[in-house]
């Protein structure tokens, strides 16, 4: 086999982001997903061609949309014969398919894809409670009207039920923010340093805007041009007036310093440099590595968002980097605490020596290198679509740059971790 | 002379309704304000400035069609907005017939560009070309959309009026979709339409003709059971293509025969010769004249 190609990354499309029962109150994931991938075509003339692969994925998705990105590719202008595939990993999909992509690229499976995510939280699949749904499948199944009717008289209101999706760990039933709190107090992270850097987040992502970074980056959809959580005027005094939201009345987590629910797709273009060669595209930056890592934390053992906490290390020791070598951190900002946590405990010598088994501890980033056009704060998070915002961002940030090493770190649901390296 | 009658807003198609039953009382067509007394058709335009789309009526409407919501405006969706002038001017106490008891048979559109969804538009409508038929008479119902002074979207509805036929067949009104038939499309896609299609449709297009609405109102009306809209059947068939449809083109379609909820249909397209597409909606099981014919033909 030869060796691995370089995987360019072209550039990506998404749609402004709105808050949960917004702009896109009654907008679906493929909707979503197919406006921001024809934005995708259209910027990049890819109408009528056939590409390699279109991967992306919906975190909460409804039981129809099984086939959801093969669908997209179907209802848009990429030849029909563009294969497609759903893949999920929460809050880490959008990043996990960007590594999907690239590798196939990186092997030669393929030589152009797109990668990508989508996620609703306005359009939720609402499932039957199981009671319901045992009793309505022995109705389907009855072969004459009799046993039909006989199954439908056996259904009891008291077997009526709803089950809504909600934010909460499977195994420990406690919300991604009320696991986030204990994290946060453990490090001893203050409401006013998870203040400060929501105020930055939207301050930066307002700036990338007003200066026009992000005009190749986004299509306004549905009249939403901006994202719609975006305070391009928040300040320290408003976000102090917020009421704790998670670790009770003492807590530290605010509405404001954690993501909204929100509704949103993203995209992102991903070449070998041949075929961006051949058509006239110039890469912006590339895919160096992806590293997911996973930690427990059903028994409390570790904090369920500090995954990239021991992805990002893994990821420096096998390309030979330091934390300090790159010249912008993206750090998915799923709550402001989870940044500052991540931070703290590289800082740690305790943490890096007893968990990652070090003798010197990461060391500090430069702050004022972090998320600099803007995170998930401001822009909000629709789970799945975070990757795509951050890949082409960043790369463009690069490219702007003109040469430099950028790091991408998301958490995930479950207690995973995606992080990776894309350099120019 | 031709008179323009600007409206404020777009009148509530429910109501008029009730207006254009008005003329099934039998002798009230006598009255002025009763549509049906007038033997010719008025030079009557109306016009709607100012309309906006908005974005949860649209959602609704895409959904009950099919199409995939996108910043461009679904090809069929600007009839929506000159729906309420439609029923205005035909309940118009100038007007020839009464609304209800008239047959949609042709409809051709003309996107001369894509419409996004913020735009500012200007809608008129007015009905031109009153036809001798050998079963009736047949005249066009006419909508235009500008945005400012570019016309961006036309829409003529040939519309039948069953009566006493006088005249002859009407000359070279050319059917664009006349050679769909021969080209023997086969259908690739069969969609399952439920019995409350029409009040769906009706709900999101403002189109609540009891024909569309009930089994029973459509008893009253004639019809065995209730019908889909004709629109609703042109709306489904370009979301089926809407992939595949340039950005400036004319769509014609014929509604040969009603739909008959709840069904199964079956659509089937074919590209054209002129680098446009043919398609046909038939019924799924019948071998009988297809529901619909159409052409999509690019400018």
């Amino acid at each position: 086999m030869t060796s691995p190609r370089r995987v360019a990354i072209l550039g990506g499309n998404r749609i402004p982001f709105a808050r949960s029962n917004a702009q896109y109150s009654s907008v679906s994931n493929s909707d979503m997903l197919a406006a921001a991938l024809d934005g995708l075509i259209e910027r990049y003339g890819l109408e009528g061609q056939h590409l390699g692969e279109f991967a992306a994925g919906a975190v909460v998705k409804l039981a129809r949309d099984i086939n959801l990105t093969r669908e997209v590719v179907l209802g848009s202008k990429l030849a029909p014969s563009t294969a497609a595939v759903d893949i999920g990993q929460a809050c880490g999909t959008g990043l996990q398919a960007v590594n999907y992509i690239g590798n196939k690229i990186a092997l030669g499976q393929i030589d152009v894809g797109i990668a990508g995510g989508a996620d609703t939280t306005s359009d939720p699949p609402i499932a039957l409670g199981d009671k319901l749904r045992a009793k309505l499948v022995k109705v389907n199944n009855a072969r004459s009207n009799a046993d039909r009717v006989k199954a439908l008289l056996a259904i009891r209101p008291t077997d009526i039920s709803l089950d809504f999706p909600v934010n909460a760990e499977p195994r420990t039933g406690k919300s991604m923010g009320a696991h986030q709190a204990i994290t946060a107090k453990e490090w001893g992270i203050t409401r006013e340093a998870q203040d400060e850097l929501t105020v930055a987040s939207h301050h930066n992502l307002a700036a990338a805007y007003d200066r026009g970074f992000m005009d190749d980056l986004i299509t306004p959809y549905l009249g939403l041009e901006r994202d719609g959580n975006l305070r391009a005027d928040s300040s320290l005094e408003k976000l102090a007036k917020l009421k704790p939201v998670f670790g009770g009345p003492q807590g530290t987590m605010t509405a404001g310093n954690s993501t909204p629910l929100s509704d949103g797709a993203s995209t992102v273009l991903l070449a070998s440099e041949e075929w961006a060669k051949e058509h006239g595209h110039e890469p912006l930056a590339y895919l160096v590595d992806v590293q997911t890592s996973a930690v427990g934390y059903v028994g409390g053992e570790e904090g369920l968002l500090m995954a990239p906490a021991y992805a990002v290390p893994a990821l420096l020791d096998r390309n030979g980097l330091k934390l300090q070598d790159f010249d912008f951190y993206e750090i998915h900002e799923a709550f402001a605490a989870q940044v500052l946590s991540t931070l703290k405990a590289w800082e740690d010598p305790t943490f890096c020596k007893q968990k990652l088994g070090r003798d010197e501890p990461l060391g500090s980033i430069d702050r004022s290198k972090l998320n600099v056009n803007g995170g998930s704060l401001a822009a909000a998070h629709p789970f799945a679509a975070t990757g795509g915002r951050i890949v082409p961002a960043l790369a463009k940030a690069l490219k702007e740059k003109g040469s430099g090493r950028g790091l991408i770190s998301i958490c995930a649901a479950g207690g995973q971790g995606v992080v990776a390296i894309v350099e120019r | 002379m031709t008179t323009t009658r600007q409206l404020s807003s777009a009148p509530g198609t429910l109501g008029l309704y009730g207006r254009a039953a008005l003329p099934m009382i039998p002798g009230a067509s006598r009255l002025p304000f009763v549509a049906g007394s007038a033997s010719a058709l008025p030079d009557l335009t109306l016009t709607l400035p100012e309309v906006r789309v908005d974005v949860a009526k649209l959602q609704a409407y895409a959904k009950v069609c099919g199409f995939s919501l996108r910043n461009d405006l679904p090809v069929t969706y600007p009839f929506v907005l000159g729906f309420p002038l439609h029923m205005a001017l035909m309940t118009d106490g100038s007007f020839p017939f009464p609304a209800i008891g008239l047959v949609h048979m042709h409809n051709r559109i003309v996107q001369h560009r894509p419409i996004s969804i913020g735009e500012t538009l200007s809608v008129a409508v007015r009905a031109d070309n009153l036809q001798p038929h050998p079963k009736g008479r047949t005249f066009e119902l006419t909508t235009t959309v500008r945005a400012g002074d570019e016309l961006v979207w036309e829409d003529v509805a040939a519309i039948f009026r069953a009566g006493s036929g006088k005249g002859p067949a009407p000359e070279g009104s050319e059917d664009p979709t006349a050679g769909v038939g021969a080209l023997r499309i086969a259908p690739t896609e069969e969609w399952r339409l439920a019995g409350n299609l029409g009040r769906r449709y009706g709900f999101v297009a403002g189109d609540v003709n009891p024909i569309h609405l009930h089994p029973l109102s459509a008893k009253l009306l004639g019809f065995p059971r209730a019908i889909a809209h004709g629109m609703w059947t042109k709306a489904r068939s370009l979301a089926a293509l809407q992939d595949r449809l340039p950005d400036a083109y004319a769509v014609d379609v014929r509604f040969q025969r009603p739909v008959l909820l709840p069904t199964t249909v079956a659509f089937g397209s074919t590209e054209t010769d002129g680098g446009g597409l043919a398609f046909v909606l038939q019924s799924a099981s019948a071998k009988a004249t297809p529901h619909l014919r159409g052409v999509v033909a690019p400018a």
